[in-house]
């Protein structure tokens, strides 16, 4: 089980997570900061649970995003 | 006394300074939203929902209000950046500063003004012929020459080049403030270290460090010359503004978004005044010196004049940080404001408050208030120092409110 977290209204809309890991993430066309698909909100947090598979993918959108406001965690 | 007419632009991150900027006699203010700005960065930035306050505090004091829009922009950019151009028009902000040529194209085509920002590189009149289809206010390259500066500011006027607006498009320069190694702050050296872009105002400032060069062969390693190689000392031009202004240039901007209320303050003030000193005919060196003076004591990397006197490349800085000869020390916070007795009251958290102690206040709607204690009362009794935990009262002479942050200046 891997938990992927991000600290959404630090986005800068660059792109970086949705190049790396495009199964998770989507850019809004709303407001141009990222999606984390399926993810829920609480103060500002979005946590997605997601299985083992996505966990590569994930790290490296979690070490490129320029303002590392994502989290993967696995367990 | 020179009929010019000269606009002075102030930086503004915060509340506070945006203040500061209007208390020291800023004509126009500029400040980014959100995250299409570059200094997208930056904890303090404004949101959307910021606007309508920013434009009427300004417009109460008759202050223009810019918006920087000047990042690059990405198809899922599009929705939010035309968002926040009809937020600009709703709440009657000046202009948009802008580089992306979907933001130029949108804003002049729902009639927002629009202002060129230093990301395009206007270098020569052509560049300046073509974007005078869109904006009436634009922003020179920094890396001109004086000569330079004034060959195009002449153009203008013997070829008449209007904006839309129909009046002669005004030209900019940059007048104060942190440099960038690249040309015209287009550097990808943050992208590629770090997939941070400045150019999406994401900016590490890799060029701020010290750097050493390594023998592959052999495996030496050499520090060159112990300099900041490719940190440029801060930019001023106050010690030859004349010469500046005297190109016609009509616009003078400063850099530091991310700067402090109180750097802001003294920057514009000194500018204000050599301005005013230029125009009535009082810009003497005597002035200079003072002018040089206050701004040592705030933020700097040491000062030179830019490209602008067209001098050698390599002023480079030799710290990492600032060069100011003063700081300021957190001491507290306000709690209420007698104005009838011209007295402020404080409670001390931390550190000690001493007489003659020469101390800064600021907060959203204060600004910047800058003074000196000579009478401190803790309890109604006069005391030579306010101790950490006590709530203290001195004469300030303008309102302070109970969010203000009350700091002392000392010398590094």
């Amino acid at each position: 089980m891997v938990t992927i977290t991000q600290q959404r209204h630090k986005c800068i809309g660059c792109h970086y997570c949705v190049e790396l890991a495009y199964d998770r993430w989507r850019m809004s066309k709303k407001d141009g900061k990222s999606v984390l698909l399926g993810a829920t909100e609480k103060k500002g947090f979005y946590t997605v649970r997601v299985g083992d598979e996505e966990l590569d993918d994930n790290l490296k959108a979690a070490e490129a995003c320029p303002v590392k406001i994502i989290q993967v965690r696995q367990r | 006394m020179i009929e010019q007419q000269i606009e002075l632009m102030a930086p503004a991150g915060s509340f506070e300074a945006l203040m500061a900027a209007i208390q020291a006699g800023a004509n126009s203010v500029y400040f980014g939203v959100d995250q299409l700005n570059m200094r997208a960065r930056a904890t303090m930035n404004f949101t959307l929902d910021d606007l309508g306050k920013i434009a009427e505090i300004c417009q109460q004091y008759n202050v223009k209000t810019y918006l920087t829009l000047n990042t690059i922009i990405y198809d899922h950019d599009l929705s939010l950046f035309k968002r926040i151009v009809q937020e600009v028009k709703k709440h009657n902000i000046t202009a948009i500063i802008a580089s992306d040529q979907a933001v130029i194209s949108y804003a002049h085509s729902q009639g927002v003004e629009v202002h060129i920002s230093t990301q395009t590189n206007i270098t020569n009149i052509e560049s300046v012929k073509f974007f005078a289809h869109f904006a009436d206010v634009m922003v020179l390259a920094r890396e001109l020459s004086l000569k330079q500066v004034k060959a195009i500011a002449d153009a203008v006027k013997k070829e008449q080049i209007t904006g839309p607006s129909g009046k002669l498009v005004a030209l900019e320069v940059f007048a104060h403030g942190a440099l960038c190694m690249a040309v015209s702050g287009k550097c990808y050296l943050s992208l590629h270290t770090h997939n941070s872009s400045a150019n999406r105002g994401a900016c590490i400032q890799n060029c701020r460090r010290t750097y050493t060069v390594i023998d592959k062969e052999e495996g030496f390693e050499f520090d060159i010359d112990n300099e900041f190689i490719m940190s440029p000392k801060d930019l001023c031009t106050i010690d030859f503004l004349d010469q500046l202004l005297g190109t016609g240039i009509n616009v003078l901007k400063i850099e530091g978004r991310g700067r402090a209320p109180e750097y802001v303050k003294t920057v514009i003030a000194c500018y204000r005044e050599a301005i005013d000193a230029y125009q009535a005919g009082t810009y003497t060196s005597a002035r200079i010196e003072g002018w040089m003076k206050r701004l040592h004591n705030v933020y700097n990397r040491g000062f030179w004049g830019g490209y602008y006197l067209g001098q050698k490349l390599g002023e480079w800085t030799d710290t990492s940080g600032s060069k100011a000869r003063q700081k300021k020390v957190y001491l507290g916070k306000g709690v209420h404001y007698f104005s009838n007795l011209q007295v402020g009251e404080f409670k001390i958290e931390a550190q000690s408050l001493k007489k003659g102690d020469q101390i800064l206040i600021t907060g959203q709607t204060t600004g910047v208030i800058e003074t000196s204690v000579y009478e401190i009362r803790v309890n109604n009794a006069i005391v030579d120092e306010a101790k950490r935990g006590e709530a203290c009262s001195f004469k300030v002479a303008a309102k302070i409110r109970p969010s203000d942050k009350l700091y002392k200046v000392v010398e590094v």
